[in-house]
């Protein structure tokens, strides 16, 4: 066994030196809807903010909040850190989106833009995560009242998650802070996918995100680790109600991954598995001879 | 009460060991999704980041992160070294290593999900009445570097290299890759997406693998053997760096006159430390120790083995405890009256 382990850990050694030297990814951008400084293609009316990074590693990194489809000069960033200062921010739109810095507390942050026009409100909402250590537990930021309609995710992937292709999401619709039960919740994917949801009678909805990814033969060598989730898309969920004479439409976007299973094989890893379990078989044998000695010497500690 | 529900020091172990099975693999399910940002980095246990409902994160996950995406890239890039980059780095470390040094290696023998499980395959196994492989001496000292090794390497060396840009992105968490409790908590969650390997590239196809074949070879010698993963765990290695300077310690007395080194300590430890039979003192402490407490439980002579705390004992040796605990489980973890078969030498003509 020793053997077999010692080999098992030399021959990972070299598996380095076949390396080319990829860029590295960011656990930050799995969570939230960043995207790349390119130019974005229209998949859907409705509003979104979208998070760009730029900067060429963490000490230098940049997070600009793009809006698409909702016009805004201001825009409101919540931290999970709400006993702080700064847990509300209001970002001013300038060339390129909102600069959101990151505070020293990191952690999960729901950014907020609003168009108001006469008798429509048009609200776009996502979250980003600076995950450069755990967070506080974002609830109650997400709870806060912040525009009359809201949706708001229960939970939002935590680090090391993001949403995924044939998962189901619980999302929770309300309304001046009062859930709202029977409301139709569309979700239309970046992949062309749309849908149609109803929350239940506490005002929630499990959205389960289509698997609309087109297939990859192969992943490009040497592209990071990535935790399975290199590819990506967008989604947005928006609802809208009429209430009091106005029309409020609200809309969260983030970006979700493939299926699970994805880039994974269920047949190699139960082939290696079996494997592994066979290589360990013989140590289950048990021999004739073996059966008498232990009750004499257990016996005989009884006697020390 | 307590004497009534928890009879002896292993009953109580293995009552902690389920609890913090629980917490550890569905604790983000039982106390919030969110849990797992709070706890993280301050069990030193194989609580894996890739289990959804976990209420944990190993700390190993977080020291490949920050080797590759911090120092790996400041290294790289040279004129970032600084506070700013090695700061976080130390934190997380720090923290670990202060949850460390007030239980020292307990966190191995009662908290570590892939213990317990390891522990409970074993008893699987003494129900099918397999036998038990016992390292001797010149087995384990072979078996001993490779956990420094699989520290070295897959959790410090590779990551390290990647975020240097020497070696690929894909080896910035190796260990995790291969590591059983990967595959095991997540399949405990009945989450199957971790034993499937990854087919992009073949250097993930490659961990896969590994990893695969190893949770494989776990899971089968486990009912043969105590603890095979622990004893190349580098959690087991990177705990053993600060061993000694906790107050929770293992300690054998060094009484001539009390202890006759029968070799029923060697016996009863899952770890196969013979120096606990042999040595006195500190060498008695052996790295591989995961104070499990089993070798002061099984020894027959009043206080020659102790578990204390700044000094106090929180559990000692006694015959008559001993007497009592043999009763009922040998040594080896079988029942009483069950026979572990011991496997024959190797037959001469």
């Amino acid at each position: 066994m020793l053997r077999k382990a010692i080999c098992l850990v030399c021959l990972a050694l070299p598996a380095s030196l076949w390396a080319v030297m990829p860029p590295a990814h960011d656990h930050a951008a799995m969570t939230s809807g960043q995207v790349s400084m390119q130019q974005p293609r229209e998949w859907t009316a409705y509003p979104l903010l979208k998070p760009r990074m730029s900067g060429s590693n963490r000490t230098n990194q940049v997070i600009t909040v793009v809006p698409q489809n909702i016009v805004t000069a201001l825009f409101d960033a919540y931290s999970n850190n709400l006993q702080e200062a700064d847990a509300h921010r209001q970002l001013p739109m300038e060339m390129a989106g909102a600069r959101l810095d990151k505070p020293a507390t990191e952690g999960f942050h729901l950014l907020t833009a609003r168009e108001e026009q006469a008798d429509k409100v048009r609200v776009a909402s996502t979250v980003h995560f600076f995950g450069e250590r755990g967070a506080k537990n974002p609830t109650a930021m997400f709870m806060l009242q912040k525009n009359e309609l809201e949706i708001i995710p229960q939970p939002y992937p935590r680090e090391h998650s993001r949403y995924r292709a044939n998962g189901a999401w619980q999302f929770l619709v309300r309304f001046n802070g009062q859930p709202l039960a029977n409301q139709k919740v569309v979700l239309e994917t970046s992949n062309d996918s749309r849908q149609e949801f109803l929350t239940d009678a506490e005002g929630k909805v499990a959205v389960r995100i289509p698997d609309d990814f087109r297939p990859v033969a192969e992943q490009a060598q040497g592209a990071g680790h990535d935790h399975g989730m290199r590819r990506g898309a967008d989604l947005v969920l928006a609802v809208e109600r009429a209430e009091a004479g106005k029309t409020y439409l609200t809309a969260f976007n983030s970006s979700y991954g493939p299926d699970a299973f994805d880039g994974r094989s269920l047949g190699w890893g139960l082939g290696f598995t079996l494997l592994g379990m066979l290589g360990a078989a013989p140590l289950l044998r048990r021999k004739q001879k073996a059966e008498a000695a232990p009750v004499a010497a257990d016996d005989k500690k009884e006697e020390v | 009460m307590l004497k009534t529900l928890f009879p002896t020091l292993g009953r109580f172990r293995f009552t902690v060991q389920i609890i913090m099975l629980f917490v550890t693999v569905y604790g983000g399910a039982l106390l919030g999704s969110y849990t797992v940002d709070r706890i993280s980095q301050a069990l030193p246990s194989l609580s894996c980041a890739y289990d959804k409902m976990t209420g944990d994160h190993c700390i190993l996950i977080v020291n490949q992160h920050q080797l590759h995406h911090r120092v790996g890239e400041a290294l790289a890039n040279a004129k970032d070294i600084t506070l700013k980059v090695f700061i976080p780095t130390l934190m997380s470390v720090g923290i670990f290593f202060m949850f460390f040094f007030f239980l020292n290696k307990a966190f191995c023998g009662w908290v570590c999900p892939l213990g317990t499980v390891q522990e409970l395959l074993r008893k699987i196994g003494l129900f099918f009445n397999r036998p038990l492989h016992q390292f001797d001496p010149g087995n384990v000292g072979r078996v001993r570097p490779v956990k420094w090794m699989m520290l070295l390497v897959l959790v410090l060396g590779l990551p390290l290299l990647a975020g240097m840009g020497v070696a690929s992105n894909e080896l910035g968490d190796p260990f995790c890759q291969v590591c059983p409790s990967r595959i095991v908590t997540t399949l405990l969650t009945a989450d199957t997406e971790q034993i499937a390997v990854r087919t992009g590239t073949n250097i993930n196809f490659f961990l896969g693998a590994l990893g695969n074949a190893m949770f494989g070879f776990m899971i089968i010698a486990a009912l043969a053997v105590r603890q095979p993963f622990c004893r190349i765990c580098p959690l087991l290695s990177w705990n053993a760096l600060f061993q000694k300077l906790s107050p929770m310690k293992l300690v054998k007395v060094d009484a001539h006159e009390k202890c006759a080194k029968c070799g029923v300590c060697e016996n009863a430890c899952p770890m196969d430390i013979h120096e606990i039979g042999t040595e006195f003192g500190r060498k008695a402490f052996h790295e591989d120790c995961t104070l499990c407490g089993r070798c002061a439980e099984y020894c027959p002579d009043d206080g020659v083995i102790q578990i204390k705390f700044f000094g106090i004992p929180l559990f000692k040796s006694s015959r008559d405890y001993y007497k009592a605990r043999v009763k009922h489980e040998s040594p080896e973890g079988a029942p009483k009256k069950r026979v572990i078969p011991i496997l024959p030498k190797p037959a001469s003509n």
